[in-house]
């Protein structure tokens, strides 16, 4: 768990934006079943490689990570949809099980 | 719903935001997550009224505006809803998926009493990442010798209506914790505190004590709905006995509170 407020991940965004770098804030917008973070959790991904906050453990956050690579390259949001079955998530010993939808917003 | 062309500039957006952030202020930000087109505009809400950014479609901003008002006086820090959802005439937009999100401060938590409690309570709530203001009428029981980590506002109240009165402003995501050394000076803090109806106030004390203070206060004239929502003893009962204990019991309860918790154990139901 990342202890970033919401605050503080916006106020990244901005200086990002300032300083004309675009960076990619993937958003927990819509969870079923028991996932690893609530609605609203976010993650920053900057041009550079850098992150900031989380989306949700080693769950889904490789693949997130994926996509918001391609998202920084294209500049193209997207809503992307993410299911861990239970059975998954045993296997791996994580505490998911359950379909988190992500956005993956562009900003600058 | 050829909105496309008419998105706001991101920088708009980082900068309202900026400002609302800065200020303290509330806001509803709506982003397009799901549509044929318009993927990714976003309309910030500020509760104040002011608006930044568009869908490029007038009546369905207005019908955002509308909604982003209902999910400001929920709870939810964050929901996503299909247009038919919300909006009484989606037009081209039927199908499409809004998220709308609450940007306002984290908690802002006033301690009223710098003793034991109101030391430890200031601590870890600070620590659990609120904002916190730890005010008393004694100076020497706020120094930085104290309270060497920083972040915690150390507020020395020369009467403590007045101070406490600029502390704690409007109240919106005001949690006022009243844990000082005496009654009276209980009375006092709530007293000023009460005229601006935080999101959350507690006092501290034994039932006994803390009917005694609220009954001065109803002579007083302050309304009896009002000092209802007074959480006195306040805390949750985790049978708490050090002050650091006490101070958990105390923020267990805020949080509780803002997130709609009931502060039962989650294992409960295996022995229903």
């Amino acid at each position: 768990m990342s202890s970033v407020t919401k605050l503080e991940l916006y106020r990244l965004v901005g200086a990002a934006a300032a300083r004309g770098e675009r960076v990619v804030v993937a958003t927990v917008a819509h969870t079923r079943g028991s996932t690893p973070q609530r609605r609203g959790a976010k993650m920053l991904f900057f041009e550079g490689g850098g992150t900031a906050g989380t989306v949700g453990g080693g769950c889904v956050e490789a693949e997130v990570w994926a996509e918001a690579r391609e998202a920084l390259r294209t500049g193209r949001p997207a809503l992307h949809r993410f299911t861990l079955t239970a059975d998954e998530a045993s296997e791996e010993g994580m505490v998911c099980g359950g379909t988190m939808e992500i956005f993956l917003d562009v900003w600058g | 719903m050829d909105s496309s062309h008419a998105q706001t500039p991101p920088a708009e957006l980082t900068r309202a935001l900026a400002r609302v952030i800065g200020a303290g202020g509330v806001a509803v930000l709506a982003t397009i997550v799901e549509a044929e087109q318009g993927v990714g505009a976003k309309v910030l809400f500020e509760a104040e009224g002011g608006r930044t950014g568009t869908t490029g479609d007038a009546t369905f901003d207005e019908a955002l505006a509308a909604y982003a008002r209902d999910f400001d006086a929920s709870r939810a820090e964050a929901k996503t809803l299909r247009a038919e959802e919300f909006a009484p005439a989606p037009g081209a937009w039927r199908g499409a998926r809004v998220l709308f999100e609450r940007v306002e401060p984290e908690p802002h938590l006033v301690v009223c009493g710098a003793g034991h409690v109101g030391a430890a309570l200031a601590r870890l709530a600070h620590a659990v990442g609120y904002r916190v203001t730890l005010v008393d009428d004694r100076a020497d029981f706020l120094t930085r010798e104290r309270f060497p980590e920083g972040g915690i506002d150390l507020v020395t109240a020369h009467g403590w209506g007045e101070t406490l009165k600029e502390v704690v402003g409007t109240g919106r995501g005001v949690y006022a914790a009243v844990v000082t050394r005496g009654h009276n000076e209980d009375e006092e803090c709530l007293h000023a505190v009460l005229a601006a109806r935080p999101d959350y106030v507690g006092m501290i004390g034994s039932r006994r004590r803390t009917n005694i203070v609220l009954g001065r206060l109803r002579e007083s004239g302050i309304d009896e709905e009002v000092l209802r929502e007074v959480r006195a003893p306040v805390g949750l009962d985790l049978g708490a006995v050090t002050p650091e204990e006490v101070a958990l019991a105390i923020l267990a309860e805020a949080v509780a509170h803002r997130r709609g918790g009931d502060g039962t154990s989650l294992s409960a139901w295996r022995r229903a």
